[in-house]
């Protein structure tokens, strides 16, 4: 290690870096919160860049976890046969740690973003903890955190106040973080969950949904990174110290894994809907630590409680989970260790313990005898923080929908199944639901009578943006975010169907054929349609008995298998060939059906 | 140092009382040690120039050389607090108060020394070596007065023509008063504390030492301004109507509180007080005895509370971004320490040391109820204490002052700024650390109640000198102390004593 006897602090510390950030990259369309927010000159972060996830890998993602999801339900239902779950309960708690979208830090100009991560460069003096600099409260950090507190059903306090927690780690220039132990903003909220976000049936015991109860948010400061370069060398990057936090602390009331993952994942979501966060657990965003007690059913286990939940048996924390997978397999391994060692006669000690991906076990970090003694006390070169109701009210009334909200709203607005409805909300950060938006709107403004057709167009957009588009750019690798069709195309096509000007088949093979032109100058869907000669140009009912008569012919077998066998599926089979057959665009399938199904029933 | 001085002769027409002896003692012992650095010399009389032509602000202090206390900070000199943890610190701004002063077109002449961050009450607690008083006992130097002394000793010797101090519970007063200088001590959130290194920032105070109280306004009227860096300084229309509330001068009535006759207090400095309660009452202002029971535990409060504060605020010095650090390898995180133990331990002196335990130790799990929270307690009854026996009320608890008067209060306290005349340093050698916090007894109280508050010298007379030779001190001083935000009440009241003499 350097050791130099004295340094200087550096000169171009600078207390007000901003530069622009990815500006050759395209940038996703805003979300209609940040649009909303821009509009009140409420935004308190730029219009961030986010790494774009590939709609494919989303999919993938989303199918895996599902996957995963039925498997450890199936597992679950398995291990409630075991013998041990009968007889101990568990209960969990967890704090959760996540990243305000703010464009400062929590006490100083320090910009959060920018740079493209030069280490050091977004530190302002305070940051530094230079001799003689003292905090600045940033109000604009307050905004995201208010939104939070609020999604999450917490009262907001009219005075809270800040305090320090000593502990000594270089990460942490002033030897304390500034957080809210006495007084935090928010407390009292409730996290409502059903079993479409995870829950078990086993823990619903038969309600549509269970409540879990938020004991408090409040705002900290984040820690600078380390990087470890072996075998003795650290190094320190103070451009995320200060950077504003929220810590979501809930109450014992989880009482299995499952539960636990899915309360972090809708946390996650819902801080998102409502812009206070926008980096997820996946790009370290969010991070949580967990409280893991078991008691035997029926029984007060140790006696503990925990903020007005008494009955708990002694509880131990495991620190620093970084993924929905972790929380829940952390919590599995510490509910087994802990119920091992109780039916072993033994006693479970408060203490933190460790857990790394991939690990049965979790470990043990340090016992009570190792637990540091933060020293709280308040800053007292920081005023309260109060909050006026008419701030909190105007932030209510003004809230964007929460993902549960949009969810219903889109169900019955667009008469999608509430499958569709959560896939089209969760997908790409809300975009493809305003392209869906966007599209029946111009269906609609196309077609005339709005009100009837609602339902029908909505459900026929639905289907064609998530499935057929959504299938389209699996199939040829596209990224949501790269891909050039707009929702003035996909009506224009959608339009044509409906108006039976070009069959189904064709439209999708205009969206392929979108998609793989490129932009700058793209013919109209029109000019696309009369350029390849695709309008419908119907049969008349002869032809179409001509072009029937003709496949009959050829496959006495199948003719055979539906008179004779009575296999009626088998039709469809015929109405496939007429299609694939038919000049390109003259047969539609309903009316083929209904040729073939006179025919073969003669 | 010989431009700074003279430019202090060029501009003060009134040379100060002590000022023969200084120049004797020069040859001697030159500064005193109370400089820890200087401006780069080799600049010359161009740099002074340059240093003027910063001046915006058209200002009594244009061309005068004020002195900063080593625990302010400054861009073109070193601050160290005068501890070795901060050896060869450089700020890359400059405090407030020092912005203020080179708009104003003061030239900082020097940066003087201190108790470690300010723990102290003889300036002998200094990496830099201990200051040293003016004047001696018996050929032993006496304790200039801490933890500002280096600016005490400076302003009485003429290096400077004033100096910024720093005062947590007394530390621009006692000084002042040793040292035979003013001492003032503003209301809390009036000067700007960014950039001032903090020791215990509820209390942290930044104050003004000059040779009259005419000076100390001055350097005061130029600071008192509201700063958005520091998140304690009161917000302008706080500060609009404290203004209002001045309740002026003329006739005084004057409040002598009875817990302040204590055991402790000397012969010399009881007599001196009785002399100048006596001479204000024949100049026509009135006397009022008043109580204020909460004194004597005001010092164990502040006691508890100053260490607490401070453990936390020098959590930050650990040698990684800036300041000393120790030559070998620091303890290792694999034996569960952080990296820089040793370095800690090297670079605070032992009075540092001692009050990093304390607070840590009071502000514990274990202990926090007993020590910190009760501490909190008293210093609400010393700020009720204060708030029952002034005239005006207390600005930061009534919005509207204008006729709440308090018909039987006071508006102002007068009491001894310490108890005793200074020790010699061999004296405070031995005192144990609790008798030399003894020291604070008077001026603590205003200090947790944020209190302006003034140390004003009195000379001896031939009586109470008797038994002193011709090297020790010729005068005591006095405090005046005032509601919250009637700085220029105490101010003018500091000048009726001052002018009882002089």
């Amino acid at each position: 290690m350097k050791t130099p006897t004295a340094r200087i602090a550096p000169l171009h510390l600078s207390r007000t870096l901003h530069s622009s950030f990815h500006a050759n990259l395209r940038v996703p369309r805003a979300s209609v919160v940040s649009k909303w927010l821009r509009s009140r000159n409420l935004t308190t972060a730029p219009a961030l860049a986010q790494e774009a996830v590939p709609l494919r890998k989303h999919l993938k993602d989303e199918a895996k976890r599902k996957k995963a999801e039925a498997k450890i339900n199936g597992v679950a239902k398995k291990l409630k046969t075991d013998p041990r779950l009968e007889k101990w309960e568990l209960a969990v708690g967890i704090e959760i740690h996540a990243e305000l979208n703010t464009e400062c830090k929590l006490f100083s100009s320090g910009p959060t973003e920018g740079s493209d991560g030069v280490a050091n460069s977004r530190v302002a003096f305070f940051d530094a903890a230079l001799p003689g600099t003292q905090p600045q409260f940033q109000v604009a950090t307050l905004l995201p955190a208010l939104r939070a507190a609020i999604a999450l059903g917490c009262e907001v306090q009219r005075k809270s106040g800040w305090d320090r927690k000593h502990y000594f780690h270089w990460d942490q220039p002033n030897g304390y973080q500034i957080t809210q132990y006495y007084e935090p903003f928010a407390k009292n909220g409730t996290l409502t969950l059903s079993a479409s976000d995870g829950v078990p049936t086993s823990d619903l015991n038969g309600a549509d949904s269970i409540g879990i109860g938020i004991k408090q948010i409040q705002m900290e400061q984040d820690t600078a990174k380390t990087t470890h370069h072996p075998p003795s060398t650290y190094h320190i990057d103070l451009n995320r110290a200060g950077h504003p936090l929220i810590e979501v602390i809930t109450l014992p009331h989880i009482h299995s894994p499952q539960t636990a993952a899915a309360v972090v994942r809708k946390i996650q979501a819902i801080l998102r809907s409502v812009d206070a966060c926008v980096t997820g657990m996946e790009l370290g965003g969010l991070r949580a630590d967990v409280n893991v007690s078991i008691r035997e059913r029926g029984t007060e286990g140790t006696g503990s409680s925990y903020s007005g939940v008494s009955g708990l048996g002694q509880r131990t924390e495991i620190k620093n989970l970084s993924s929905f997978k972790a929380v829940e397999d952390a919590i599995v391994a510490e509910r087994d260790r802990q119920i091992a060692v109780l039916e072993a006669e033994g006693v479970i000690e408060g203490e933190t313990r460790g857990w790394t991906l991939g690990a049965t076990e979790t470990t043990r970090l340090r016992g009570k005898e190792g637990e540091v003694d933060y020293r709280y006390m308040p800053d007292a070169d920081l005023p309260p923080l109060v909050v006026g109701s008419d701030l909190v009210d105007h932030l209510r009334v003004t809230m964007p929908e929460l993902p549960d909200e949009t969810v219903d709203r889109v169900e019955r607005q667009y008469g999608v199944t509430l499958k569709d409805a959560k896939t089209m909300v969760d997908l790409d950060d809300g975009d493809r639901l305003e392209f869906l938006e966007e599209t029946v709107e111009l269906v609609l403004r196309r077609s005339g009578d709005q009100a009837t057709d609602q339902l029908r167009v909505g459900k026929l957009v639905g289907n064609w943006i998530l499935h057929e588009l959504g299938g389209l750019l699996a199939t040829t690798e596209t990224s949501w975010a790269t891909m050039t069709i707009t929702p003035v195309e996909v009506a224009d096509v959608l339009v044509n169907l409906q108006n039976k000007q070009i069959t189904a088949r064709v439209a999708k093979q205009l969206l392929s054929t979108l998609n793989d032109t490129s932009t700058s100058p793209r013919p109209s869907v029109d000019h696309l349609i009369d350029e390849g000669n695709l309008r419908l140009r119907p049969l008349s009912d002869e032809g179409y008995e001509v072009l029937a008569m003709q496949i009959m012919d050829e496959s006495p077998d199948m003719v055979a298998a539906v008179r004779e066998k009575g296999q009626k599926g088998k039709i469809m089979w015929f109405v496939g060939q007429m299609v694939r057959r038919g000049e390109e665009g003259t047969v539609e399938p309903e009316n083929a059906r209904e040729v073939l199904e006179r025919l073969l029933s003669d | 140092m010989l431009s700074a001085r003279s430019c202090w002769r060029n501009a003060s027409k009134t040379p100060y009382r002590h000022a023969r002896y200084i120049v004797a003692a020069e040859g001697r012992h030159d500064s005193l040690d109370a400089i820890i650095s200087f401006p780069d010399t080799q600049s010359g009389e161009g740099a002074e120039e340059e240093q003027h032509g910063q001046a915006t602000i058209s200002s009594g202090l244009a061309g005068k050389s004020i002195a900063v206390k080593d625990n302010i900070v400054t861009k073109d000199l070193p601050t160290t607090a005068a501890s070795r943890i901060l050896a060869g610190y450089a700020s890359p701004f400059d405090a407030t108060v020092v912005k203020l002063l080179r708009q104003h077109g003061a030239a900082i002449s020097s940066k003087t020394n201190l108790d470690e961050f300010g723990m102290g009450s003889h300036s002998q607690n200094t990496n830099a070596g201990p200051v040293l008083s003016p004047y001696s006992r018996n050929g032993l130097p006496l304790s200039p007065g801490g933890s500002s002394g280096g600016s005490a000793v400076a302003v009485a010797t003429e290096q400077c023509w004033a100096a910024l101090g720093t005062d947590t519970g007394g530390s621009v007063r006692l000084p002042a008063a040793y040292s035979g200088v003013v001492g003032f001590k503003p209301s809390y959130g009036l000067l700007s504390r960014w950039g001032v290194i903090q020791y215990a920032n509820s209390l942290d105070t930044v104050g003004v030492l000059a040779q009259s109280v005419e000076d100390a306004r001055q350097v005061f009227r130029s600071l008192d301004v509201f700063d958005a860096e520091d998140p304690t300084s009161l917000p302008v229309s706080v500060r609009q109507r404290m203004r209002l509330q001045n309740s002026g001068s003329g006739q005084l009535r004057i409040g002598v509180p009875k817990e302040y006759n204590i055991q402790e207090l000397s012969s010399s400095v009881r007599s001196a007080y009785a002399r100048t309660l006596n001479a204000l009452l024949a100049a026509g202002h009135t006397l009022h005895q008043i109580s204020l029971p909460s004194t004597r535990r005001a010092l164990s409060a502040y006691y508890v509370l100053a260490p607490a504060e401070a453990s936390s605020n020098l959590a930050k010095y650990d040698g990684i971004r800036y300041g000393y650090r120790t030559s070998g390898p620091d303890a290792l995180p694999k034996d569960n320490l952080p990296l820089y133990a040793q370095t800690r331990g090297e670079g605070f002196g032992e009075e540092v040391k001692r009050r990093i335990l304390l607070g840590a130790y009071t502000l514990s799990s274990e202990a926090i109820d007993n020590y910190f929270i009760q501490a909190q307690k008293v210093r609400r009854l010393v700020q009720q204490d204060f708030d029952r026996v002034f005239a005006q009320s207390n600005p930061l608890l009534h919005a509207d002052t204008s006729n709440s008067l308090n018909a039987e209060g006071v508006d102002i306290i007068l009491t001894p700024t310490a108890p005793t005349l200074p020790p010699t340093v061999e004296e405070v050698k031995r005192q144990s650390p609790v008798e030399s916090y003894m020291n604070d007894v008077f001026t603590v109280p205003a200090s947790l109640a944020g209190l302006p508050a003034i140390s004003v010298s009195v000379p001896l007379s031939g009586q109470e000198r008797e038994g002193l030779d011709e090297h020790d001190v010729n005068s005591v001083g006095m405090q005046v102390i005032g509601q919250f935000g009637d700085d220029e009440s105490v101010l003018a009241a500091a000048k009726v004593v001052e002018d009882l003499y002089y």
